[in-house]
């Protein structure tokens, strides 16, 4: 029997590898291998629609059991590979089966990393999969304390839904504001007032030095000298690539990888990434890398970045800051390198435009 | 009908939503989404907002006006 193409992961950039496939042509046995006891889902609702109460987990499937049916693709849910063997073209599962494949595509995703000193405690949670967020969402009664280690995206945009179903939030960051990596401290500055007006606690530039508790943590001290009492604390300081399982399989004969676990971060990269991988195994030209950016919800408000804003010197600003109705150019020269826009959703073709037209007269 | 969909091709990701909303307006079969015909105003504007990439505009063409996003 010939051996199928086994796809390890059950997130978007593996769903958009076994469309692409299909869609152009490959008609040959395709098996998904999921993690997750659920059919591939739209992950940005979970920090958001999802967490708020206001969209079910149904709704944020990419296909519907029809898809999988009518494409001919055996999905095989609630299996986590364990390991590879390259040369015999095998995938051990966490259910004790090995599956061969004639070729492989590695989409195993990132995993939330938890700071050291918060190992270990039963109400320290993180936000990755549909699991977390069904977990956070319990717990996030009205009055609930919830801490937020790290202001990166998810950890704002947890922010502003717990904020919504009336928590009280405190978030840390240990860089000098939120969003410092990807959008400069000017605006991250902007972030940080932006969430205290809407009610939560901002800490910048603190460390955790301590918590107190039992099997939960009741308290953490910061570096500034705050204590913070919590009753459950998220730890949102970022993800690495869940790399572990398959070592160093990647270049082996016929395998191949797509999405966060090659490193990429957004949702669009893995998209793109996933129909790519597509096309490579089936010999075809590669699609081209859309410019880098990404979106964000907050506070209903939402957050579009084109380009991307690393060695900047200088930004411009277009509109209110107050009001968030802005759109601020980060500038490399005396050329636009990325454009963020605030609730101006109209703006994104143009905005696209103009850093485009920058990529290719470079 | 007088709405005039256009694909940013940069921006498309081939998802492919477009195409489920509205067959007879997008295809997906090639390197990115094309416009391949035309259909009521609610359809143009339900498969631009389906969009996940938000690589679709819209623009009236009795105004030229951008009415979507």
């Amino acid at each position: 029997m010939r051996r199928p193409v086994v796809i390890v992961g059950g997130g978007l950039a593996g769903q958009r590898f076994a469309e692409t496939l299909r869609r152009q042509g490959f008609d040959g046995p395709l098996q998904m291998i999921c993690a997750e006891p659920v059919a591939p889902y739209d992950r940005p609702p979970l920090s958001k629609e999802l967490l708020a109460g206001v969209r079910s987990a149904t709704s944020l499937r990419l296909r519907d059991d029809a898809w999988y049916r009518d494409n001919d693709v055996d999905l095989r849910l609630g299996a986590r590979a364990t390991g590879i063997d390259a040369h015999r073209r095998a995938v051990d599962l966490s259910d004790g089966a090995t599956v061969r494949y004639d070729r492989l595509l590695i989409a195993t995703g990132a995993a939330p990393r938890v700071p050291a000193q918060l190992h270990g405690f039963d109400n320290v949670l993180v936000l990755r999969d549909l699991a977390h967020a069904v977990a956070l969402s319990e717990r996030l009664k009205p009055g609930a304390r919830l801490v937020i280690v790290g202001g990166g995206f998810i950890g704002l945009e947890v922010a502003a839904t717990a904020l919504a179903l009336g928590a009280e939030v405190t978030i840390v960051e240990a860089a000098a504001a939120p969003l410092c990596g990807p959008l400069g401290q000017e605006i991250g500055a902007w972030f940080a007032r932006w969430h205290r007006s809407r009610g939560a606690t901002v800490h910048v530039g603190a460390q955790i030095v301590g918590v107190s508790g039992g099997r939960a943590i009741t308290e953490l001290a910061l570096s500034d000298g705050t204590r913070v009492a919590a009753d459950v604390v998220l730890a949102a300081i970022g993800v690495a690539p869940a790399t572990e399982w398959f070592g160093d399989a990647i270049g082996a004969p016929g395998v191949f990888a797509a999405g966060d676990v090659t490193g990429g971060s957004h949702w669009e990269a893995a998209v793109r990434d996933g129909a790519n991988a597509a096309r490579a195994l089936l010999g075809k030209p590669l699609a081209p890398e859309p410019p880098a950016g990404f979106w964000s919800d907050q506070h209903g408000v939402r957050f579009q970045l084109v380009g991307d804003p690393a060695g900047a010197h200088m930004t411009t600003l277009d509109g209110d800051l107050d009001a968030c109705d802005f759109s601020i150019t980060y500038w490399r020269g005396n050329q636009p390198a990325a454009i963020l826009l605030a609730g101006r959703p109209a703006e994104l073709p143009s905005a696209r435009r103009a850093i485009e037209m920058k990529r290719t007269a470079a | 009908m007088t709405l005039l969909p256009t694909v940013d091709t940069y921006a498309c990701a081939l998802h492919g939503d477009c195409a489920d909303v509205a067959p007879d307006i997008f295809n997906v079969d090639g390197d990115v989404a094309e416009v391949i015909g035309t259909g009521p105003d609610d359809t143009i504007l339900a498969a631009a907002r389906a969009c996940p990439s938000t690589a679709i505009s819209v623009v009236d063409q009795a105004t030229g006006q951008q009415v979507y996003p």
